[in-house]
């Protein structure tokens, strides 16, 4: 019985072509489009994010090192005097700061562009920069002095370019970690410490994890993007199909025949979860087939697709029962047309967001297609099950409390006209 | 077999159905007729286990199907008003996918499938896809599908709306011949009525969600027993004649055509003599002046004061 219900969906695709188009071909247009233009940015090449830098500094750093040098070597005993001295090169904040930009793997990543505070304003009125850092007056000489006898320290003058929100997001996440390791600097060197070279080393390559989280395939990444997204279209078909089964009045005929609704219930769900499951694999066969994109561990790849489309087969029981209780597609075109989109852009599905903005990783991996991809992804790491189990408790959680609202709103009887 | 007692259906503050009480017995062919809005589809949706009623019962072999209806749902087919079919699948998957809901299979299922599309006339359009089909045989395809499982009663709700005379006929003779060779029981609603004479024993009357008539053919007709109905065709028609008859004491009702004018008058009045002097008078050429023998048009005309079809 539930097995008519499953296999008259596929009857249904199948004559429906345009339908099929939609559901397979698309996704797997869009994984070359999106595969081939954005692979620059992904791999760290030839950034098309263009973040661009522009770093403003009024003085020379070397004169007010001297001027730091001549004030404190009287407040200072003899030995430590000879320590900072000896020191020094390390403890520069701006050398520090511009030898990071200069840093091979950053550069791949930022372009900056050393100019004079006089070109300020029309840096501002530039918009292919994502942010201005100036140098403040005596910003060395105030942190060097802080570090060594305390009090607030300095703060360069960031400008973030609005447009640019990706961008400015990623330049003040690298900035708050300049800043932390500076902080740390201080601190220690104020206990007698002396850090600054492993400091910076540590901030290297903190930056460099920035740029180095991906190191899979622009296209792996876009066809495990596009497959997360796109299966959840599934979802939204087969509603429609559900919803249009109650207003042609074959819901009717079944019942009537005497299956009990939850028959029915289990048939859409697992239609739902089924096809989910083929396109999910047809996508993923094609990849491998002209991309080359193999899975390191198939069992674990089987599962997380099995998970997942446990929680779209839930997905699309929720939607039909709201359809059949509110008796309108509302609720599917809504989701088609906005939700689906939304839950990508959370998800990662056009831009792997959630690496340069933490807060909506975490978002991201509270949608079922974010946490599909980031299980997607950890496989093709080379991770265990043990990284995945997270996003795959996820996806099975989120999938029965779909199906438990479903149950709830389900109708009782036939429905009258 | 059936029994329909004070059944009501309320939609927020309407009744669709209201008070109905009805009986079908075995081997019947009951005709439920009222205008659109009557409550038809609303009391056999009650009926046939689909909705629940506001109150009242519904009871088969004297038992209630309100709440245990599956031995019920076994011996009843419904062919809804609305076509309830896949457009996107052929005539024979169609009839397999319900065959197989009804728990049909094998050689049965494919017996019954290809005597169901010979019974309505589908045998050569099988691999057909639906939404090729004209109204009349989307129709028989749709009464194919409730006759999957041999039902006992037929329910059939205005199975022939929108289609072409031919399909029509073909779907009227199709039920009659169920009745006689397979004493299938049929519970027709229609609001034509030439249908519901042509096919059924005992007739209920629907309006406004009350039953305002129930009997055989003619015990309906008998309502009108008291008038007679007569039909005056004219060359002409002139508003002097028309004011005579509706001032003249013998008519009750007057309904004027084009050329045409029907009035309803006492059974024992002389009429015929009375509408020729009134034609002399009011200088009218009269064609032709028929006593007409009353139809169910007549009888709901005559309880509603309005016609079947507005
Ligand atoms: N689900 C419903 N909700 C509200 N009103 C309804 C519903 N179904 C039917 N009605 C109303 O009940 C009345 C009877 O409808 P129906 O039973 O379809 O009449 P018929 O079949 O005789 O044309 C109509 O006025 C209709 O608008
Ligand atoms: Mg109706």
């Amino acid at each position: 019985m539930i097995w008519q219900i499953i296999k008259k969906q596929g009857l249904l695709f199948l004559r429906n072509p345009q339908q099929l188009l939609l559901l397979i071909a698309l996704p797997i247009i869009l994984v070359m489009i999106l595969g081939t233009a954005l692979s620059g940015m992904m791999n760290g090449s030839s950034s098309p994010l263009s973040l661009k830098i522009a770093f403003l500094e009024s003085e020379g750093e070397e004169e007010q090192v001297k001027a730091f040098l001549a004030d404190v070597k009287e407040q200072l005993p003899v030995e430590a005097f000879a320590e900072i001295e000896a020191n020094l090169g390390n403890m520069l904040p701006v050398s520090t700061i511009k030898s990071v930009f200069d840093s091979e793997e950053v550069r791949d990543f930022i372009e900056v562009e050393y100019l004079k505070p006089s070109e300020r304003n029309e840096i501002i009125k530039d918009d292919s920069y994502t942010a201005v850092i100036e140098v403040p007056k005596n910003f060395s000489y105030d942190l060097l002095t802080t570090m060594i006898v305390g009090g607030t320290a300095p703060t360069l003058k960031v400008t973030y370019n609005e447009e640019k929100q990706v961008g400015t997001s990623i330049i003040a996440s690298f900035l708050t970690q300049m800043q932390n390791q500076f902080t740390k600097q201080n601190f220690l060197a104020q206990q007698g410490i002396q850090l600054s070279e492993l400091a910076v080393e540590e901030m290297k390559a903190e930056i460099v994890t920035v740029n180095e989280k991906n190191p899979i395939e622009a296209t792996s990444y876009y066809t495990i993007g596009m497959v997360v997204m796109n299966v959840l279209f599934i979802a939204g078909a087969i509603s429609y199909y559900a919803f249009h089964e109650k207003q042609i009045g074959v819901f009717n005929r079944i019942i009537l025949a005497d299956v009990s609704r939850w028959v029915y219930f289990t048939g859409v769900f697992l239609t739902g979860m089924i096809f989910s499951f083929i396109q999910a694999i047809v996508i993923f066969a094609f990849s491998w087939l002209v991309f080359g994109i193999s899975w390191p561990d198939v069992g674990l790849f089987l599962l997380v697709t099995v998970a997942f489309s446990f929680a779209v087969g839930g997905l699309t029981v929720f939607l039909s029962a709201l359809n059949y209780k509110l008796n309108s597609e509302m609720i599917t075109n809504f989701f088609m047309n906005i939700i689906v989109i939304l839950l990508s852009v959370l998800g990662g599905s056009f831009f792997p967001i959630g690496d340069y903005v933490p807060a909506i990783q975490s978002m991201g991996n509270m949608t079922p297609n974010g946490s599909g991809l980031s299980a997607y992804i950890s496989i093709l790491r080379g991770e265990n099950i043990a990284a995945i189990s997270e996003n795959l408790l996820f996806l099975v959680g989120f999938g029965m409390i779909m199906i438990l609202i479903a149950v709830l709103c389900f109708p009782k009887r036939g429905v009258s006209a | 077999m059936i029994e329909l007692v004070n059944l009501s259906k309320r939609f927020k503050q309407m009744y669709a159905v209201k008070n109905l009480n009805m009986f079908i017995e075995k081997g019947e062919i009951i005709g439920l007729l009222g205008p659109n809005g009557a409550g038809k589809s609303t009391a056999i949706s009650m009926l046939s286990s689909l909705i629940e009623p506001t109150s009242g019962d519904v009871l088969y072999q004297n038992k209630s199907i309100l709440k245990n209806p599956s031995a019920f749902r076994k011996i009843v087919g419904m062919v809804p008003q609305d076509i309830a079919l896949y457009e996107d699948l052929t005539a024979e998957e169609n009839l397999m996918f319900f065959g197989r809901i009804y728990q049909l299979s094998g050689k049965e299922l494919s017996r019954k499938v290809d005597e169901v599309l010979e019974q309505i006339g589908l045998r050569d359009r099988k691999k057909d896809i639906v939404k090729k089909f004209s109204g009349g045989m989307k129709r028989r395809l749709n009464i194919g599908v409730a006759m999957l499982h041999d039902p006992e009663l037929l329910i059939m709700d205005e199975p022939t709306v929108g289609i072409d005379p031919q399909s029509r006929s073909y779907i009227l003779e199709t039920v009659k011949r169920f009745n006689e060779e397979r004493q299938m029981t049929v519970l027709y609603t229609s609001h034509y009525m030439e249908e519901v004479e042509f096919l059924c024993d005992r007739i209920y009357i629907m309006d406004k969600g009350n039953l305002i008539a129930a009997g055989t053919k003619d015990e309906i007709k008998q309502i009108l027993s008291s008038e007679n109905t007569i039909s005056i065709t004219v060359e002409r028609l002139n508003d002097a004649f028309i004011e005579a008859l509706e001032q003249h004491p013998m008519t009750n009702r007057v309904t004027i055509g084009e050329k045409e004018v029907t009035i309803l008058v006492p059974r024992e009045t002389k009429a015929f003599s009375e509408i020729i002097k009134l034609a002399e008078s009011t200088k009218l050429d009269l064609v032709s002046v028929d006593n007409k023998t009353p139809t169910l048009e007549d009888v709901f005309l005559h309880l509603t004061g309005r016609a079947l079809r507005d």
